[in-house]
Order: structure tokens, then sequence, then C-alpha cells
């Protein structure tokens, strides 16, 4: 690394030189921008407005009233999927949930990323042997059916990612108006700034063949939200 | 990959006749402006919006120096080891260093314009390192070896027939199929097997956050997301010019960016670290590579007037709406950058000598600039390179030109301006341009007028003008002749 740091390092006194000895051009005033509509929804119209953006990036919404009801969608999912292996994260939607519990009483194998004592086994279970990701988040933003995950010991990047079927759980008071509310929220205090921060927007997809469009292209093919609350 | 941006008529003259690109391009343009008008309705108001974002990229140029200081600073707080490469050799250098000390036998990639600038992939190869592109229109264009026909759909253009032999041959297909959705889900398989084993991954940069060290990746597919996550080492590599003040300002651009681009909202991810994985997290980068490359841009930055292309932010609205890329695609502009954005950047990397026909190729009509959220005035630096170049500008290497070609100019204005010099004119070099004329009409006039004529014809000029035969018949009429006929041939 010692060659690769002398070459960094004369290289950035060139180029921050060559940028500094030119006069700073001209700054336009920021114009004002009207703030979005989103603002002023309260919540129920923001929850409408999430599921409405979501479901027509194809995400497929259902609402429950409490934990326990989000438990009881997710064993009519498992059904209807028949799901016999999943990962779930442990943050602080899903943890109170005792899904390996509700796993053992059902037959479903719930892995968690404790589970795993090394990224490689974590890896093989989490690309090869899973039918799908459950994970809570964080936020989720109204102006565009976004979900916004901050990720942690608790919540890897690959529990949303890698398994072919997402299933996220939000409480509806984590749903915000616009980006920047959430935005505020994770990177406010510098101090404390997470290192991953993932905005989801409908199943991964691709138009990239002749610009015919279609879901699942890396990341999952479908994604399940239940709203909580 | 292969620069190409000399030969531009030759390719643009094939691409013409491609009927089958030529009926995607017919159809794309008013597709793609229909959804953006849709989506960029939800603004309450879209021209403000469009503003703010002109004004972001604008103090982002103005600033850049003390923003790059700043983003660095933080990014290095948070863990990320930031590096800088004055070119494109030094830039390939640092990540094959990474690669080798790592002993990467492969590196997935996600899409970045900078690194195809670069020639990255090239060098990887040489050294025996298989970089595999994991966007699947960038797959597909890495594989059959093809510059990137549109910044959002590389191989858009190439038929499924195509791709089907191509994933045969290339990802291990094993049923052939013209189905767009099952080669996509080939290819998926394909590039699952290498993001699960990876142990390196590269991607490029949207945003670099100042303010907080961020590092900011939009996309729909998910493979930035896997670069980010599976591999043990990320190397993510900008160009100086990304780096943005505010979180507030990323989520802005992001936006505009999407809204642009492919006509969404948002796009299905947009992935922000700021340093490596924390303790205890069992995925994602044990560290965070940031290679900030400068490739001839402070150069730029010292031409106040070009200066403004740094602003682009690659969303590729400019291609969209453009009338001369919906006839040619995007393989005549030669290099990484097609359409409007690649005729701003290219002839400033390359060099105004070797982009020559990028910013001639251009009917000035402003449609790339009526878009741009970025607020570049196209035309004008098209404007700009040509005078630079006639100049035979240094820094923007021009290429200037012969001196008899400044003699033939500087006589040629002179005497279109005086109605004497160009009458006198008009007589004197008429019995040498009209030996060139065939049935009237003049399509050469030997090697010195070349170029006028390359994409020009001329009519012979008259036996006689207009102000000849007024004359005349002035005489004529005065002298008792009322039809002014006589001497007429």
């Amino acid at each position: 690394m010692s060659k690769e740091k002398t070459v960094g390092h004369s290289a950035r006194d060139e180029i921050l030189g060559k940028l500094k000895r030119i006069p700073k051009g001209a700054m336009l005033p920021r114009p004002a921008m009207p703030p979005l509509r989103e603002i002023s929804l309260d919540r129920e119209q923001m929850v409408a407005t999430f599921i409405e953006k979501l479901t027509r990036e194809e995400g497929v919404v259902c609402r429950v009233s409490d934990g326990s009801e989000a438990v009881a969608r997710l064993t009519e999912i498992a059904a209807q999927e028949d799901l016999r292996k999943v990962m779930v994260s442990t943050d602080t939607v899903i943890a109170p949930l005792g899904l390996p519990v509700w796993g053992r009483e059902r037959g479903i194998t719930v892995l968690t990323p404790g589970d795993f004592s090394t990224r490689d086994s974590f890896r093989d279970a989490v690309f090869d042997e899973v039918q799908a990701g459950i994970t809570g988040v964080n936020y989720a933003v109204a102006e565009s059916g976004t979900i916004v995950i901050v990720h942690d010991a608790h919540q890897p990047r690959l529990v949303s990612l890698a398994p072919i079927l997402h299933i996220a759980l939000i409480p509806t008071t984590r749903i915000v108006p616009t980006y920047e509310q959430a935005v505020e929220a994770i990177y406010g205090d510098t101090k404390d700034i997470p290192s991953h921060v993932t905005f989801t927007t409908g199943p991964s997809m691709t138009a990239d063949i002749m610009g015919k469009p279609f879901k699942g292209m890396h990341g999952p093919r479908r994604l399940m939200v239940i709203l909580i609350g | 990959m292969e620069i190409r941006t000399t030969l531009f008529n030759e390719i643009a003259g094939k691409e013409i006749r491609n009927t089958y690109a030529r009926a995607f391009l017919k159809a794309m343009p008013a597709a793609i402006a229909a959804r953006r008008e849709a989506v960029m309705s939800s603004f309450p108001d879209p021209d403000a919006a469009q503003a703010c974002g002109q004004a972001i990229r604008a103090e982002v140029v103005a600033r850049l120096p003390e923003l790059l200081e700043q983003f660095e600073q933080n990014a290095v707080a948070r863990g990320a080891k930031v590096l800088w490469a004055r070119d494109a050799h030094e830039a390939n250098g640092i990540v094959l260093a990474i690669a080798r000390e790592r002993k990467a036998p492969y590196v997935t990639k996600g899409k970045s314009m900078v690194t195809e600038e670069m020639g990255l992939n090239d060098v990887l190869v040489e050294e025996g390192i298989e970089p595999f592109e994991t966007d699947l229109g960038e797959f597909i264009a890495q594989q059959l070896k093809r510059p990137p026909f549109h910044i959002v759909g590389p191989a858009i253009n190439i038929p499924v027939e195509e791709v089907c032999d191509l994933f045969m041959e290339k990802a291990g297909m094993e049923e052939p199929t013209t189905d767009p959705v099952e080669l996509g889900y080939a290819a998926r398989l394909f590039l699952r097997n290498k993001f699960h084993h990876v142990a390196l991954g590269v991607t490029g940069v949207n945003m670099a956050v100042a303010e907080t060290g961020t590092i900011v990746n939009l996309e729909n597919e998910g493979n930035i997301r896997f670069n980010k996550s599976s591999p043990r080492t990320q190397v993510s590599i900008m160009s100086i010019e990304k780096v943005v003040p505010t979180m507030a300002d990323a989520m802005h651009l992001t936006r505009l960016l999407s809204r642009n681009c492919t006509g969404q909202a948002i796009s299905a991810y947009v992935s922000m670290d700021s340093g490596p994985k924390g303790g205890g997290e069992i995925d994602g980068p044990e560290e965070l590579f940031i290679i900030i490359v400068d490739n001839g841009r402070s150069e730029i930055y010292a031409d106040p007037t070009a200066r403004q292309a740094l602003r682009c932010i690659r969303c590729g609205g400019c291609l969209n709406l453009c009338p001369v890329y919906a006839k040619i695609g995007g393989y005549p502009y030669g290099w990484a950058y097609s359409g409007p954005m690649g005729q701003v950047l290219t002839p400033l990397l390359l060099g105004l000598d070797r982009a020559q026909d990028l910013y001639r190729a251009c009917t000035l009509c402003g449609s790339c600039r009526e878009v741009c959220p970025a607020g570049i005035d196209h035309p004008s630096l098209f404007l700009y390179y040509r005078a630079k170049d006639v100049e035979g500008d240094r820094r923007l290497r021009g290429k200037r030109r012969p001196w008899k070609e400044f003699g033939f100019f500087d006589l040629w204005s002179r005497a279109v301006a005086h109605s004497t010099l160009w009458n006198l004119g008009v007589r004197l070099v008429r019995p040498f341009v009209n030996r060139y004329s065939r049935g009237g009409v003049i399509t050469t006039m030997g090697k010195y007028f070349e170029g006028w004529f390359r994409t020009r014809n001329l009519p012979a000029i008259a036996e006689k003008t207009f102000h000849e035969r007024w004359k005349r018949l002035r005489r004529d009429t005065v002298s008792g002749d009322p039809d002014g006929r006589r001497g007429e041939p």
C-alpha cells in the first residue's frame, strides 16, 4: 500500500493545487422552490400515498393493526408461497415478533444473521438456501413509495437483497412525507452516521434488453410490504 | 475501449442505414418524454425544481476544490481510504494494485462511466483479472465489445437473437430463447454466482456528499448494491466533479436525475456509503476505497467557459431529445459518452483535435439545453469549441487551420461584405468554379474544398447573374429595346 499512498498523495496536492489556482466562478443564488405537496399530508394521507406509489411500482402492500396480526399475515404468506426457509433481520421491528419460535411451530426454518459465525457461511445461506428475506425498515417515504433501511449488525445488507422475495414490515409511525425527513433523522447527527443506508422503491428491475421492462434482475423479483398500525 | 471519435462520419453513415436501431430510436424519444413530463409534474413547480438543480451544480463547480477537501476529510473520518489519481493510467494502477494485493481472481463492476473513460476493463484483462460488468446492458455491451449505445441502455439496440447467441456462448445459458425476460434471468443466474463469491467489487459514484463524506449510487437492478454488500473490498471511483455540498442537495439531485434519466420518480435503489461496514456487521466491505480521478478535468476547470461541462450529472436527458442522436444512436460518438453529453465532454477530455466532428454534428436546436437539469448551455459550448478549434487553442488542443484556409476565409469575409468586391469576385471565379459543374450542380472542387463539399452541393454560378441581367435590362430599356432581350443567348 505504501506505493499507492505516495502516488495518491502527490496527485492529491497537484489536483487540488491546480483547482485552487483558478479564481472562483460565479455562484448563482439558490432559487426558491415551492415545497413538495407531500409535506402537508397527515398520517392517513401519507399511508394512502405510500401505498398508491409503491403499488404502482409493483410492490404488494397490505395493512394490519398490530404485531400479532403482522405475524398472522406472515403465516398466510408463508403458506401461500410455500416458504420452508427464510432469513430474518433482527432489527427493532422484527426482533420483538419472535419469528424463530413462530417458525419452529410451523416447520419453517427461520435463520438470523446471528446464527452465522462467518460471512461466507452467511453468504451461502442468503444466496442459495433461503426463499425469502424478512426485514423491518427505518423509514418509509410517502413521496415515492420508498422504504429506507439503515444497515447495521441487526440489519445486514444482503437480507433485503439476495433472496428472490423481500418481505418488509413497516410500522405506519415510521412513514415520513419526503426523503428529507428520513435523511435529516439519519444524517442529522454527524458524529453518528451509519455505514450503509439504502432506499428501495419496488422490486429490482431492468429494461436493458430491447426496452422490455421486467422485475427481478439482480435483487428481489417481488417486494411485499406489511404496514403495521 | 477503443477510441473511435475520429470516425464519426463513417460510423454515422453506417448506423443511419441500420433499420433495426432506427426503428427503436424513432419510438424512444416520445415514450421517454411522456414519462418524464408525467413525473416532473409531481413537483409543484417543475421549472423551479430544475432551476434549483442547476444552481446546485453551478455551486459545485464554483466551490469545487473546497468541497473535495471537505468530502475527503469526512470520508476519511468515517474510515474510507481516499486516493487521488491524476489520470486514467494512475487510477487504473491503483485499482490493479488493490486487486492484486487481495489476490482477486475476478472483480464485479457496477456501471461506471469514468471506468469506461479510464479503460479499466482492458487493463484488468491484460493483467489476468477478469472484470464482469453486472448491469445487464453493460454486461451485454462488454461481451460484444461494443461502446454504450445509450448511457442508460448500453445495449438496448441489440436484437434478442444476438443476445441469445451471446448468452449461449458466454453466460452458460442452456436453452435458446428470444424472450427478453428469460434472457435477463439467464444473466441473473450467471452473475449471481459471481456476486456470491466475489472478493472485490467496483462501482462508480453518482454523488459524493461533502458534508458527510458519503457516496451515493442510483440504480434499478440491484447490481451496485451487491457490489457494496457481498465482497470484502469495495472500490468506488469518482471523477472530481461528482461532489455535492449537502445531503439535502443529494436528495434533490436524486429526484432530478431519476426523472430526467428514465422518467422515474426515483430509481429502484439508492445506496449510500459512509465508510466501510461497522464492527459486528456480517456483510458489507471491510475496506472502502474511494478513488478521485482528475483525468484532464482540472485543465477544463481552468477555462471559464468550458468549465460548465463539469456540471453534468450523466442523466442522459439530452440524448433522449437530441434529433441527431435520434438518427444515428450512440456508436458514432466513438467513446464512453454519447449524445450531446458526449459532444460536450469528449472534446474536452480527448482534445478538440480528436473529436472534430462531435461538436459540429449539431443543428444548435437547443433541445438538450432546455432539458438539462445541470444547466449546461450545450449549443453555446459547441460554438465555442468550433471557434477555439479553428484558432488552435492550446489548452483545449484546437487543431488550427492551414494558412490557406485562413487566407481564403479572410478574403471571403471581405468579399461578402462589399457589393462591388462580391460582383467582381463572382466574375473572376466563375470560369474556375463552373469547370466543376456537372449538369448545373457542383459536388466537388478538388481537395482544398473537400471538407465543405462533404455534406453540401453548390449550384453552378449562372452565366449571367441577376445583377448583370438587371444592368443590361435597364440599359436596353433606356436605349429603346423594351423587351430587353437583345444580347441574350
